[in-house]
């Protein structure tokens, strides 16, 4: 392990949306929990953030987690806005959370007035086998749907793709054009010219 | 590499110098951890200004003494631990205990092991290892157990229709303890459920009942005898305020604090609801105060700008009189309101919202920004929690201490409590839940568990005790209003705003939307104590690598390749570039990186199974030539997805587009890094079949200069010409 660079990292704020229930919280607290093997305290400032090497570049990964609040579903939209990327999160084991994928997805281009945004797609649970109902192939046909990446994941030990999925969407942040709006109207027009 | 700073402990200051962490213990049924605490043993006869420096007291005045805390136990080895060993009440242990016992056991089991226990203690067997000196001791632990049970958490008794374990302890108190304190409450308040289930059943007492409470709190400041209806923008900022506050108390002292806990809210069936029913009430008040604030902001399409902001402000400053209520709960429903999509994107609407109260809604959202996991409102609900008025303003505010100013030189003004946003408590206990084992070492009930739960249980309840200051009058002609709002969902909001203002013509505002990708200047205090992880490839930048450049046998061709670059480009002159990432067709490796380099391949092992399979594209990574000492740790190579019928020239326009160059695409040229040098791609290629995929899908994307068409392979690639670059800062 390389050291983290002092200074001057960049930040990716991530947010993590998805029903009640599905394992959001888990993925979280296993990405992070190196952090607190001896004592955990979900109130300390900074609970949720580290540093984290992606593809040898070091940054810092700030994840905003609001697990237990889905169901204030007004500010939702509040906390959406400050996402750089976002893992959409469903049970395997829950029909329901699948279907509402979609309601997540388009909530957060609307919210970002965007026709594209990083995302990625998240199958969590998928240790629990013989309660599976949403099967590999819906949940690729859903990420290919919404043009998204998928990735299966479970949090038990021990854990499946639960960093994998997180560095993958610090890649597709990088991956991702650029917001601003002139420069890339420009570039357009003169592809068309082309 | 990882650092912890700020550790808090449960309950106890384990950093005071008198308590030291000895150990664990373990015994059949239990495991304890044990302090040593120093304890003066003579009689105190310091001022107190010397007590505070406690380690420069002499040694002869103190000694040590072990404390044990129940880590983990059976439930049998928890119930015996609700008092010490010497018979003692373990109040703290008891409080713990009440607040979290449903989270591992029920009311019913608590009870029978708690009167087994009371019976076994009082028979002479041997059954229970108490010395007989200290058996009255113990049971009146018990008793005392039993009267705080039942006067915190009655509900746990209310079992209609029978009230079996009320019942089962009216028998028991009147068989061993007859006309103690503790059976006069056992039968008072076993008759005083039975009384309220029968009026609940009584349909008709219960109409006279509520009918009554109507004539009470009839009074409305604003009927007089006028039954016109309220209208939104007549109704006094501080009614509004206040009978929100009045809906938000009555729902939030009535949350049942243990139906917060993570156990039960985030693992409940939402089917069945019932389960923390004082939770979901608090939820849909919150819901509902943000509904409204959509509904009456867009439900009249015809307003002109200037007009739909008068909604807008009245808003603002209603939630600014919540501010000085310290309602949290309606405030952060305004505030998301405000901010949901509906609302946040009426840029003209916005735009005519007057400067100053502009600034006092930015600065009324800054409490509830989400910036270092919510610090702001954990801080003011520290603060303020149990005070008597709001008086924290943060130090940019400006609008806030004025207020704040006029409450303070305000003698009459009333002592308010104070209604938490529950969400962040809600969060805190499923991420304690999630995080915690809820069982240790076979089985063991993990109490440290329940003890970091209590905390936040705690602060909850402390919060509704503050509570009772609030003295709100019902104002039955408000509630008329209020249930009269039409409320919108979601669909129909959304359609609403944008007949307002069209699609397209609403661009968020840069300066409120941010840039995507920030710098870490605001400020995480505690950069330097973030605990660092690495995904696993640990050189890419190795043209600043001097260990990896200083290696004087190759491992194989990507060592070769990097020595090569680093030779010929003489002034580290090559941009930073990823070396790690070769994304396959051919196997289930996908888009996840394979790490080949000679010094990453230490770390290999720890690539898992790729759970991305994409049969019809490679990922290349395309840097830029530029002199490298002015890009030192900025992201210059970037990803690009080849599908197997691109062309060079469309390649160059996508790499050009992700590196932010503008610009023909014909005036740049596109090369694979190779281990003996480079390979261009010529302008006409298939690049999905004419790169080679043996190596590292790494290339260099650079302007075009004369020459380059006739020359596929070039070796010592020269770096004397300048590129004009614009480095994309993400």
């Amino acid at each position: 392990m390389s050291k983290p660079p002092s200074d001057k990292l960049l930040t990716f704020k991530l947010v993590v949306v998805g029903d009640g229930g599905v394992g959001k919280s888990a993925l979280t607290i296993q990405f992070f929990q190196r952090l607190f093997v001896t004592d955990y305290d979900p109130t300390i400032e900074d609970s949720y953030i580290q540093h984290t090497e992606v593809d040898a570049q070091w940054c810092i990964l700030d994840v905003l987690d609001t697990a237990g609040q889905e169901e204030f579903s007004a500010m939702r939209e509040q906390y959406m806005r400050k996402g750089d990327g976002f893992m959409l999160v469903y049970s395997v084991t829950d029909k329901q959370s699948y279907e509402n994928i979609p309601h997540f997805y388009t909530q957060i281009l609307r919210v970002k007035d965007r026709e594209s945004y990083p995302m990625l797609l998240v199958a969590n649970k998928v240790d629990l086998v013989h309660m599976r109902k949403v099967t590999e192939e819906m949940g690729r046909e859903l990420a290919h749907r919404l043009n998204l990446s998928y990735i299966e994941t479970s949090a038990k030990d021990p854990p499946l793709n639960v960093d994998s999925a997180f560095h993958e969407v610090v890649r597709i942040i990088r991956d991702s054009p650029p917001v601003d709006g002139p420069k890339k109207c420009n570039r357009k027009t003169k592809c068309v010219i082309m | 590499m990882v650092h912890i700073t700020g550790w808090r402990f449960g309950s106890i200051n384990y950093k005071a110098p008198t308590w030291r962490l000895w150990g664990e213990e373990k015994c059949e049924g239990a495991i304890y951890t044990v302090y040593l605490k120093k304890v003066r043993y003579h009689h105190p006869s310091r001022s107190i200004t010397q007590e505070s420096d406690d380690d420069e007291i002499s040694h002869l005045e103190w000694e040590t003494v072990r404390v044990r805390f129940l880590k983990a136990g059976t439930l049998e080895k928890l119930i015996e631990s609700l008092a010490s060993d010497s018979g003692e009440l373990e109040s703290t242990f008891v409080n713990v205990f009440l607040a979290t016992y449903r989270t591992f056991s029920s009311t019913r089991q608590v009870l029978n092991l708690i009167l087994d226990r009371y019976l076994a203690l009082t028979s002479s067997s041997n059954k229970i290892n108490v010395p007989s000196h200290l058996r009255e001791d113990h049971k009146k632990a018990l008793r005392l157990t039993l009267q705080v049970w039942l006067d915190a958490y009655p509900e746990d008794f209310r079992d209609p229709p029978s009230f079996a374990c009320l019942q089962q302890l009216w028998e028991f108190t009147k068989t061993y303890l007859p006309d103690t304190d503790l059976n006069i409450k056992v039968g008072y308040k076993l008759e005083k459920m039975r009384r309220e289930e029968d009026l609940k059943s009584s349909p008709m007492l219960e109409r006279i009942l509520s009918c009554e409470e109507m004539r009470i709190h009839c009074s409305s400041p604003m009927s007089n005898g006028n039954h016109q209806p309220y209208e939104f923008l007549d109704i006094p900022e501080s009614t509004f305020a206040q009978q929100l506050t009045r809906m938000d108390t009555v729902l939030f002292k009535g949350v049942i604090a243990h139906q917060c806990l993570g156990s039960v809210w985030s693992r409940r069936d939402r089917g069945r609801g019932d389960t923390a029913a004082t939770v979901t009430a608090t939820v849909d008040q919150f819901n509902a105060v943000s509904f409204r604030v959509q509904s009456t902001i867009l439900v009249d399409t015809e307003l002109k700008p200037s007009q739909r902001a008068r909604l807008i402000v009245k808003w603002i400053d209603i939630a600014q009189e919540l501010r000085m209520h310290k309602n949290f709960s309606s405030l952060k429903a305004i505030i998301s309101g405000l901010q949901s999509n509906p609302i946040y994107r009426l840029k003209k609407t916005w735009g005519a919202v007057i400067k100053d109260k502009a600034e006092l809604y930015e600065e009324l959202a800054r409490i509830f920004s989400e910036e270092n996991n919510q610090l702001n409102q954990r801080e003011l609900l520290m603060k303020e929690g149990t005070a008597k008025h709001a008086q924290t303003a943060h130090a940019n505010d400006r609008h806030l201490p004025k207020a704040l100013e006029k409450l303070a030189i305000n003698p009459l003004a009333t002592s308010y409590g104070t209604i938490p946003y529950l969400g962040t408590f809600l969060t805190d206990l499923t991420m304690i839940d999630t995080a915690i084992p809820d069982t240790v070492a076979n089985g063991l009930i993990n109490f440290d568990k329940k003890r970091k739960e209590f905390e936040v249980l705690a602060q909850i309840r402390l919060l509704q005790g503050a509570a009772n200051a609030y003295q709100m009058e019902r104002d039955e002609m408000f509630e008329r209003w209020w249930d009269s709002v039409l409320v919108l969902d979601d669909k129909e909001a959304w359609r609403l705003s944008c007949q307002i203002e069209p699609q397209g013509s609403s661009a968020p505002s840069s300066t409120r939307e941010g840039r995507i990708r920030k710098r870490a200047q605001f400020g995480h205090r505690k950069n330097d104590s973030i605990a660092s992880t690495s995904s696993g490839s640990s050189s890419s930048q190795f043209f600043f690598d001097n260990d990896s450049l200083n290696t004087p046998t190759s491992h194989n061709d990507t060592c070769s390749l990097e020595r090569k670059m680093s030779t010929s480009s003489s002034s580290s002159s090559l941009p930073s570039l990823d070396v790690s990432v070769h994304s396959g067709g051919t196997s289930a490796s996908g888009r996840t990186p394979e790490r080949t380099s000679s010094s990453q391949q230490q770390h290999v092992q720890q690539t898992t199974a790729s759970p991305y399979i994409t049969p019809d594209f490679y990922i290349i990574r395309v840097s830029i030539e530029s002199s490298a000492h002015e890009i030192e740790g900025v992201n210059l190579y970037k990803s690009i997805m080849l599908s197997n019928s691109e062309r060079t020239v469309s390649v160059i326009r996508k790499a050009m587009e992700k590196h932010g160059f503008e610009g023909n695409p014909e005036d740049y040229t596109l090369a694979q890094f190779l281990p003996d040098g480079e390979m261009l791609l010529p302008a006409s290629a298939n690049v999905y079949y004419a790169i080679n995929t043996q190596y590292d899908l790494n290339f260099v994307l650079r302007r075009r200069r004369h020459g380059d068409e006739n020359t596929i392979i070039r070796r010592n690639p020269t770096k004397d010409h300048k590129v004009r670059k614009k480095l994309l800062v993400t």
